[in-house]
């Protein structure tokens, strides 16, 4: 088991009501697993997926992952979890403008406080794998949405995470870009990586093993 | 890592041009400000600070005891260094300086009368002067070099003026005497120029005892104030007990000059009020507010020390502010940075790292830029402030560039710290899904800060008018005395008796309508004595005293109230005065009104009981200002110049006046030609003394020339405050036409028009504005109505010279942020609308 959320409940206050964003949501993921999250929206899918990235908070619940109990660390130790196992791929790629798709790709190994050879030897291996040796040296805005993405997953990969999130990996894309990044999905759940995505999109769920359906933040 | 920041650091300064130019800009203009300003405080404070004993030198002051005003005299009269040699053993050393006022000198080897020089720095200072300050020597020996009579110490600079390159010592120079000979002095030693920030300015120091034979005969005397007194205590001295034990000198030493000159006991002499002596440290003497004036060089201000340390300190608040209004005002797009960056693993340290780091290269780099721009501009803020300062001396040394290292350090840790805190506390997941509206929660502080930048900006800007509105205000009064059109010409006192030959032949010029013989002439008229109404009980009073001729009071143009003025035909005159109707009030005869019942004119005034001395009262002028207009008119005696019942101090300088017939000279080319002619005449007559004029109305502009200086530079400071207010406000208004571009648009789907929105928009600003206007006035009225009390003379402070600032104000705002009202108002609103 990776992950287990038990009875996860999130609310926010709102003119003296309780507003559920998510109610009392059982969830669980194995290694391997490729989940696809669908729901219309506003249903609470990227809130979901945000509390299993561990980049927001919950209210009520217990989640555990790789058998540690979340709800009970620091923020520092829950930092130090999501650095380490989870990879984010964002709906709008959100590489660093002003750095080059090579550079990009460094960045979360500098945090890691990697050695340069062995950066550059991953950062290699990265461009290889997706085959953007070529465009190494462009900046993002140099770049086709489609390949942004594929940077955006190469970046998500390159610290060999658990875990991927993807929150509408496909959403800026049009059809032919998505399919590509779908496809690459697919092989990397192959290969052994976790996946789970949030999407809109039926064909995307194709790609997946398992789907969860939201609707007013409880699963159905 | 710290390469990754470099890079987007670097990156992000080539993307953002506008933002870094604006960053830059205000950084260096702020900077460079404040170098400058600190160039000149460092300058100011540092004054005497190169004396090997410096800390142990203390000059000695006296009340003044001949006048009400109750300031500390910097001068002292002969005896005073004399006594505290015999009864104040903690004095290792005591000298004295004398002034003698300026000297005409040639080399005696050269024939020719153009190689006289006029010596304005030129003092007599006892043989152990150099004992006491550590001058720099190039040649002579110290201790012996002001033993001798007739021996000069001359500074380099004088030495190559005299004898080129080659050696002085031992050579002769000549000193021009009052009966037209020459005394002959031989040079003793050569001094390093006079450091500028020493008190003490001088070019040459000749012996006291040079003068020996006089200061046998008057080294008793209290009241020849010419000598400026200085000790050298001994070490661990303590200078209360000190200066506590010499206030018993003045009763026991003084009492001889009050009964011999004053024929009055001590006690009635100085009738209750104290007479004391004070022990200034040589380093407060230079920005001493009392004494504010000696005689050996010059006296700083310490208002100006104060007012421009405190701009410096705000410009450099404000380019701070600046700093950080447009790093926050850049958050909306530096917040996804920091949302990525968090989400790849980075912590808030980190970025705070980042930011500080970035703040403090964007500092660095404008601190290079300040450093070129204050070495650039020095020479004119030299010319403007009269000094010398210089920076690459100081830049070599490595004191001075840990300070500026630390300045950045600190400027950069200051202004970086709150975009660091700020931008670092974003949430990612509210960054990264665009949900910005928690950036803006800044908004409140960043309008905080810019209303504080113009709070001072207009604070300075209201100053700045009002001290241009004193100075218009003070050039224009009514002085009694017609000022235009007035010629001196100086050193009179060197013709001796054919100073009437040279007058006559003014008079035979039919370019002069009048012409005087006077010795001071406004605005210059200083010396003053105490004077009384004649008669057993009636109280000395202090008063102004000028000796001069009846047609000298034509010249100035005088309205007589009543009475005559001097009759050069009436031998009597000679001991007659002319009073001014201040003179009169104070001596208790009354006002204009009862002049008619009981008239002044034949009543006497005098300096002592004796009737012999008593002088009659020949006339009654209209109240005129012989001295600054920054004081009231005084009591003026005027004495006829031949009058020898008064003690004649040394005789002074004595001037011609003429006044030009303003029909006569019609351009400056036969102003000039008048001129020219009148030194040849001069030169006729005697060719050996120096041929020098002046204006009385420039002589009269000339003191308020420090208030002038300071104008000036009060008015850079403020245009320099006021465009590093603008940029943040430009910043500011680029950032919130990004943010309310979309608002806009869709107000412009609704209808709205270009005008109704630029309106809208600029309204924000205006706002700011008007509260600093509102905060800025109180301020400003609080600095300018300290400033005005200075003077006797004051502009009103009206209320539309702060509506005039208020309105300036709000031009330039609008001037400044209608670049970005524009472009929102004009967008059209289908692009920002469809990006959403």
């Amino acid at each position: 088991m990776l992950l287990q959320l038990n009875n996860i409940s999130k609310w926010v206050h709102s003119g003296g009501q309780k507003v559920f964003l998510l109610k009392d949501i059982n969830f669980w993921v194995h290694e391997g697993d490729f989940i696809s999250i669908m729901g219309p929206s506003g249903s609470g899918k990227s809130t979901l997926l945000n509390i299993i990235g561990m980049l927001d908070g919950f209210d009520e619940g217990e989640y555990s992952f790789l058998d540690e109990s979340v709800h009970t660390l620091k923020e520092k130790h829950r930092a130090n979890l999501y650095k380490q196992y989870i990879g984010f791929v964002f709906q709008s790629y959100h590489l660093l403008d002003e750095l080059t798709v090579k550079e990009n790709l460094e960045m979360p190994l500098l945090y890691k406080k990697i050695g340069g050879s062995e950066r550059k030897a991953l950062v290699a291996d990265m461009l290889d794998r997706f085959n953007i040796v070529g465009k190494k040296d462009l900046f993002p805005s140099q770049l086709s949405g489609g390949q942004q993405q594929l940077v955006g997953i190469a970046r998500a990969l390159i610290a060999s995470p658990k875990l991927i999130l993807a929150d509408e990996p496909t959403g800026n894309l049009n059809s032919k870009q998505g399919e590509e990044i779908m496809e690459i999905f697919k092989q990397l759940n192959n290969e052994g990586v976790t996946i789970i995505q949030v999407t809109h999109s039926e064909k995307n769920t194709a790609y997946g093993s398992r789907i969860i359906n939201l609707l007013d933040g409880s699963i159905v | 890592m710290i390469r990754n920041y470099f890079k987007i650091i670097w990156r992000n300064t080539i993307r953002e041009k506008q933002f870094t130019f604006l960053n830059i800009l205000g950084l260096t203009i702020g900077i460079t400000s404040c170098f400058i300003i600190g160039l000149y405080v460092y300058n100011e404070v540092t004054y005497d600070t190169s004396h090997e004993k410096g800390d142990r030198i203390y000059r000695i002051n006296q009340s003044y005891i001949w006048g009400d005003w109750n300031d500390q005299y910097a001068a002292t009269g002969p005896n005073v260094a004399v006594a505290l040699k015999a009864d104040a053993p903690e004095f290792e050393k005591v000298t004295r300086m004398l002034s003698l006022g300026s000297q005409n000198m040639r080399n005696k080897s050269a024939t020719e009368n153009t190689n006289i020089f006029k010596e304005e720095e030129y003092f007599l200072a006892e043989e152990n002067f150099f004992e006491v300050f550590s001058f720099e020597f190039i040649k002579g020996d110290p201790k012996t070099a002001l033993k001798e009579p007739m021996s000069l110490a001359i500074t380099q600079e004088t030495a190559s003026r005299y004898f080129g390159n080659k050696d002085p010592m031992g050579k002769p120079l000549e000193v021009r005497k009052s009966d037209g000979t020459w005394d002959t002095f031989t040079v003793s030693a050569v001094l390093a120029d006079v450091p500028e920030n020493s008190h003490i300015q001088f070019d040459i120091l000749g012996s006291l005892s040079t003068i020996q034979k006089k200061l046998q005969n008057q080294n008793w005397l209290w009241a020849w104030t010419g000598f400026g007194t200085y000790g050298l205590v001994k070490e661990g001295t303590d200078i209360e007990n000190l200066t506590n034990k010499i206030q018993a000198i003045p009763p026991k030493w003084a009492a001889r000059t009050t009964e011999r000159l004053f024929s009055q006991p001590y006690e009635e002499f100085t009738d209750g009020k104290e007479w004391k002596l004070y022990l200034q440290p040589l380093k407060e003497i230079y920005l001493s507010d009392t004494p504010n004036e000696h005689a050996f060089g010059p006296n700083g201000n310490p208002q100006f020390v104060k007012l421009f340390s405190a701009i410096g300190i705000l410009i450099l608040f404000l380019c701070s502010i600046n700093f950080m209004n447009l790093s926050t005002a850049r958050s909306s797009k530096r917040s996804k940075e920091v949302g990525i960056r968090k989400v790849l693993g980075s912590d808030r340290n980190r970025l705070i790292k980042q930011f500080v780091l970035e703040s403090t290269l964007f500092v660095a780099a404008s601190t290079l830029l300040a450093i070129i721009l204050t070495q650039l501009s020095l020479s004119g803020f030299n010319a403007i402030a009269d000094k010398e300062l210089s920076f690459i001396p100081l830049l070599m040394n490595p004191i001075c560039i840990g300070i500026i290292i630390l300045f950045i350090l600190i400027l950069g840790v200051a202004s970086g710290s709150y975009p660091a805190f700020y931008l670092s506390s974003f949430q990612p997941i509210e960054t990264l899904k665009g949900k910005v509206t928690s950036v803006f929660k800044g908004k409140n502080l960043r309008n905080g800060l810019v209303v504080f930048q113009f709070t001072i900006s207009i604070a300075l800007i209201i100053c700045a008018f009002f001290v241009q509105k004193q100075l218009a205000y003070t050039s224009s009064l009514d002085l009694g005395l017609i000022k235009d059109n007035v010629l001196q010409i100086h050193n009179i006192e060197q013709l001796g008796d054919r100073a009437e030959t040279l007058k006559a032949k003014l008079e035979a010029n039919p370019a002069f309508t009048d012409v005087g013989k006077s010795y001071g002439i406004p605005p210059n008229v200083w010396s003053g004595d105490k004077y009384r109404a004649f008669g057993p009980e009636n109280p000395a009073i202090h008063f102004t005293d000028v000796r001069t001729e009846g047609d000298f009071l034509d010249v100035l143009g005088l309205t007589f109230i009543e009475g005559r003025n001097f009759d050069p035909d009436r031998i009597a005159d000679k001991y007659g005065v002319v009073l001014n109707e201040e003179a009169v009030k104070v001596l208790g005869w009354g006002k204009r009104d009862t002049y008619a019942a009981d008239s002044p004119i034949g009543k006497f005034v005098a300096m002592t009981n004796e009737s012999a001395d008593k002088m009659e009262v020949l006339g009654v002028v209209e109240d005129f200002n012989f001295t600054t207009t920054k004081e009231k008119i005084g009591p003026l005696v005027i004495l006829h110049q031949d009058n020898d019942k008064v003690w004649n101090y040394g005789r002074g300088r004595t001037f011609l006046a003429a006044r030009l017939d303003p029909n006569g000279v019609e351009n400056s080319r036969n102003l000039q030609t008048l001129i020219e002619g009148i030194e040849k005449e001069m030169a006729q007559i005697d060719p050996s003394i120096l041929f020098e004029y002046s204006f009385m109305d420039q002589e009269f502009e000339k003191t308020f020339k420090s208030e002038q200086r300071m104008a000036k530079v009060l008015n850079i400071f403020t245009v320099l405050a006021l465009i590093i207010a603008c940029l943040g406000l430009f910043g500011l208004a680029a950032f919130s036409a990004e943010r309310r571009i979309k608002e806009l648009g869709i107000r412009k789907v609704l209808g709205a028009k270009v005008s109704e929105l630029a309106l809208l928009f600029s309204s924000e600003f205006t706002k700011l504005v008007m509260i600093s206007i509102l905060l800025a006035s109180p301020i400003a009225y609080l600095l300018v109505n300290e400033w005005l009390k200075d003077f006797a003379y004051r502009t009103p402070i009206d209320i539309w010279v702060f509506l005039v600032a208020a309105i300036c104000a709000i031009v330039i705002t609008l001037l400044t942020v209608s670049m970005q009202t524009l472009k929102a108002a004009m967008t059209n609103p289908v692009d920002n609308l469809r990006t959403e």
